[in-house]
């Protein structure tokens, strides 16, 4: 492994100097970084989405100062705390960084991720943030019991019950409302349903616009999926549709492009060709919230390459300062605005084998 | 799951579909394609086009195609919906390296049976211009890519020149050359000739005259399209920022700009009468413009990805009581420009005319066409209740629009008359002027007033009572001030276009905040079309729609070129057929 990494970082060396020319020392951006994240077998999934969302730029804003509040036990959140303030401070501006402790502790904490295979992003992805929204709102919670110690303030009923909101949920929560109205006595019932990101089913030749609206399609629930209405007080058929009711601060889109088939027993990948734009609006808004045409600006992409979820390798391209950049593990490029289109997929569907994006973060303007 | 289905269902690939006026029908011996008739293998590479022309020789047989595949250019003789495609003999073929060609145009003016102008544009960002018919590669622009690097996005002829055309590239500049000219052996120094905040156009400063004469640079990011007016007069191009923006060609002047909801805009096209500007793009979305009117008249949503032609069917749209041969053809009938420019003029004024007077609108139905990524073609119609939409709709939209003070061109194109004189204090229902373009100065006050109450917007949620328009009354009349005194000041520019690059200036200032304004009206402003047809046709991503006399032709990116027969025409070709063999086609 050592002898792995220094090969890896001597190979940086060219490399990160060739990106600094690429960029061109005058449109560097001052106080940006841009780092590789060394590979310890099989951890792309980990450092594509570590990459893509330290340039969410609230996420980043957030990990960063909660890495400057006094020193607390080391968790997952202080570990990447740790790795963001590293590459936030580093006197180079580009180069390449080793996430030991991030994926050791990681590893540590959850036995999915235990282990040198390969993992799901997008699985990756959800535990982080739910993790570090469950460590968030852990402390809220006993800053709170201190407060009310010293204070002798007892409205603890009122407070328990209100699950505290964390900058996670500020930054990545939107709300679906899940429309169902009843076929038989025409009562709509809805629900919501808060998300941290969503998980759309992808068709051959289409657009993440196109993605988002099959999503809320309204959907007939009949035979063995009736609906049990309350109103009736038996099983009726329904029809059920999703729509965003709250849209987040930065909407992540999970492309559902592994798909587990009968026949084989295992995963296939579908490399079908879905374009995303660089900017996004939601068709799927139900119509009662606020800021629902608000204008998105597509920011990170994690790409999957390769031809099953088991096989294969994920790389990130970000849009950091006006400029495109592709992270893969150690190295670091700047690419062309246009180069984004190979990240779509394929048209044809007798190959599975390709690079195409698979959770892609879209941040508000607003 | 349940689009496991839908999915298969989808997959079938139409090949006929009807209207109302009949039967489309796809002639499957008319396919034009590369001689072996292998798929291309299209990933990553440049869409194919095809650019026709007539050479006007006496046997009737006159129409000529030119397609690019991958690096490949062909020239074929095209027999439409009368005989069967002969593949084995293309007129002319090349193959290119190092660059492949994206784009071509044929001169309809100085074509005959011996001799054609073809330009072609390339991905490295040079043009040629050959004749595919004497075989000679005649000259080279930007050959040394001194002018720009980037890819060419659209090449077109000047209409009604013989020797100067334009060239849009992907680095978001355009060009004009003349094929007379040189590219000189130096990178060329530019001289500003013309400036607005979204645009700027800068002439070569040269000893001797050389190419380019010309350099527009136009929005942010690539040029992905540009469409002259069909008089020639009037330039749409469209831009990877989203924004559609109409020149002047001549005075170099913006006539009027649109955002699309959402990603960039990648095609354009106009109505045979040049009164509407149809956009397609990455939102999904068809979007039809007023050109008169400077707004959104309509969006359409079909496609299930991104729309990359957009085309008018001149022999489609029809308007009561005029001769139909007023509309027909004009993009074929260059040849006679002067001609076409009456012509397109007349039907204009005798329109807008009719429309200003009468209180009833002429029974007047356009006829568009889309093909997308999805694999799909629709056909759109817009119609009366769309063009014109009678008072209890307007009075209803402008209930939504009050509140974002939407612009002068809210109420229709002139259906009411006199009901409210003045655009500037009755911005939701007021009705344009019937001649717009010379009532520029409350244009832009007005859309000003506009872009600051989106500002608003923002801030007050969607629903505000109508308190919230009352201010904004007041805000503008303030800001209309304001406004003269920078008209005057912007004077040295060009004072005869000052006002039109203030409404610019002030519109253009920040796209995320376009969304209530004219520039860019929310979804349920403006009316939602539904297409006519919806019909996926092909493997692939579609990259070409035109509409001849007899057939519709599309293509994909596998290279593919698909005659599509008029109702009715269908019989020309099967009747060839039952006596020639497909194979007989060869001798």
């Amino acid at each position: 492994m050592t002898v792995r990494n220094i090969a890896s970082i001597c190979n940086m060396g060219t490399n990160a100097s060739a990106l600094e020319k690429d960029i061109g020392p005058e449109q560097f951006p001052i106080n940006e970084h841009y780092f590789g994240l060394v590979n310890f077998g099989n951890t792309c999934y980990c450092n594509s989405v570590l990459q893509a969302l330290y340039f969410c730029r609230p996420f980043r804003e957030n990990v960063l100062s909660y890495k400057a509040q006094q020193k607390k036990k080391e968790n997952l959140l202080t570990c990447l705390a740790d790795l963001f303030h590293s590459i936030a401070t580093q006197k180079k501006k580009v180069g390449v960084i080793p996430p030991k402790k991030f994926i050791s502790r990681l590893r540590k904490e959850n036995d999915l991720f235990d282990n040198y295979m390969q993992q799901d992003a997008h699985e990756f992805l959800n535990y982080l943030l739910n993790t570090i929204a469950d460590i968030l709102q852990e402390e809220k919670k006993q800053e709170k019991q201190n407060g009310k110690l010293k204070n002798g303030n007892m409205n603890e009923a009122e407070e328990n019950n209100k699950q505290e909101l964390t900058w996670v949920h500020e930054i990545f929560q939107g709300t679906l409302t899940n429309e169902t109205r009843c076929l038989n006595c025409e009562t709509v019932s809805s629900k919501d349903e808060d998300f941290l990101d969503l998980s759309v089913d992808v068709e051959q030749n289409t657009s993440i616009t196109h993605c988002l609206r099959d999503f809320s399609n309204t959907e007939t629930l009949c035979s063995e999926q009736k609906y049990y209405c309350e109103t009736c007080c038996s099983k009726q058929e329904a029809q059920k549709r999703m729509r965003v009711k709250k849209l987040p601060m930065i909407l992540a889109l999970h492309l559902k492009r592994f798909k587990y088939m009968e026949q084989l027993h295992r995963y296939t990948k579908l490399s079908y060709r879905v374009v995303f734009p660089l900017e996004l609006r939601l068709f799927n808004t139900s119509g009662d919230a606020v800021n629902l045409d608000r204008m998105y600006d597509l920011v990170a992409v994690v790409v999957h390459c390769g031809s099953g979820p088991n096989r294969g390798h994920y790389i990130t391209i970000v849009k950091s300062h006006g400029f495109w950049l592709l992270f893969d593990d150690d190295i670091v490029e700047k690419i062309d605005a246009q180069a984004i289109e190979e990240f779509y997929g394929l048209t044809s569907d007798i190959s599975k084998n390709s690079e195409s994006g698979y959770i892609l973060f879209y941040q508000s303007r607003e | 799951m349940a689009a496991e289905g839908g999915g298969k269902e989808m997959n079938e690939i139409k090949t006929q579909f009807t209207t109302r006026e009949g039967l489309y029908k796809l002639l499957s011996h008319s396919e034009y394609s590369r001689p072996n008739r292998v798929p291309f293998n299209s990933q990553g590479s440049n869409p194919v086009r095809v650019s026709f022309v007539n050479v006007n020789d006496q046997s009737g047989n006159g129409d000529r195609l030119c397609f690019n595949v991958g690096r490949e250019l062909y020239f074929y003789i095209y027999k439409g919906v009368r005989k069967a495609a002969d593949l084995s003999k293309p007129i002319d073929k090349r193959i290119y390296k190092g660059t492949q060609p994206t784009c071509h145009d044929f001169n309809h003016l100085t074509a005959t049976a011996e001799s054609v102008s073809l330009l072609v544009g390339f991905s490295a960002g040079q043009v040629q211009l050959i004749d595919p018919i004497k075989k000679e590669t005649s000259k080279l622009f930007n050959e040394e890519r001194l002018i720009d690097k980037s890819r060419v996005t659209c090449v077109k002829w000047v209409p009604g020149s013989e020797s100067l055309f334009l060239v849009a590239h992907s680095s978001g500049n355009m060009y004009l050359y003349n094929v007379e000219h040189t590219c000189g052996t130096t990178a060329p120094h530019y001289q500003l000739l013309k400036q607005g905040e979204s645009f700027a156009v800068h002439t070569c400063k040269s000893k001797s005259t050389r190419n380019p004469l010309l350099k527009w640079t136009v929005g942010e990011g690539a040029l992905n399209e540009f469409a002259f007016s069909p008089d020639g007069k009037f330039l749409a191009c469209v831009s990877q920022d989203g924004f559609l923006r109409v020149f002047n060609f001549d005075s170099v002047e913006l006539h009027g700009t649109m955002k699309s909801y959402f990603g960039g805009l990648l095609c354009v096209c106009w109505s045979p009468d040049g009164k509407y500007i149809v956009t397609g793009g990455e939102d999904d979305l068809v979007t039809v413009w007023s050109f008169v009117d400077c707004r959104v008249i309509a969006r359409g949503h079909g496609h299930k990805s991104w729309v990359s032609v957009v085309a008018f069917d001149p022999y489609t749209t029809s308007v009561e009581e005029s001769d139909p041969m007023e509309f027909s053809g004009s993009d074929e009938d260059f040849q006679d420009l002067h001609f076409g420019r009456d012509r397109a003029n007349s039907t204009q004024s005798r329109l807008s005319k009719r429309n200003s007077t009468d209180s009833r609108p002429v029974s007047v139905t356009y006829r568009f066409g889309s093909v997308g990524q999805d694999t799909q073609l629709c056909l759109w119609d817009l119609t009366e209740d769309i063009l014109f939409p009678h008072q209890p709709l307007s009075r209803a939209r402008t209930h939504t629009n009050v509140m974002n003070a939407t612009s002068p061109p809210a109420g229709s194109g002139g259906t009411n008359p006199g009901s409210n004189g003045n655009s500037i204090t009755t911005p939701g229902n007021s009705v344009p002027p019937p001649l717009p373009r010379s009532n520029s100065l409350p244009h832009s006050a007005v859309s000003n007033a506009g872009s600051k109450s989106s500002v608003m917007d923002g801030a007050i949620a969607s629903g505000v009572s109508k308190f919230a328009t009352l201010s904004l009354h007041d805000r503008k009349e303030r800001h209309h001030e304001k406004d003269h005194k920078r008209n005057h000041s912007m004077g040295h520019i060009s004072s005869k276009s000052s006002d039109k690059l203030n409404l610019v200036t002030k519109t253009k200032t920040d796209p995320a905040k376009t969304l209530g304004t004219p520039l860019c009206p929310r979804m349920e402003d403006v009316p939602l079309l539904e297409p006519l047809i919806c019909k996926k046709i092909a493997h692939e991503r579609l990259t070409v729609l035109i509409f001849l006399e007899d057939c519709i032709v599309t293509a994909c990116q596998e290279g593919f070129i698909c005659t599509w027969a008029r109702p009715g025409k269908v019989g020309l070709l099967s009747s060839q057929n039952q006596a020639n063999s497909p194979s007989g086609t060869v001798v």
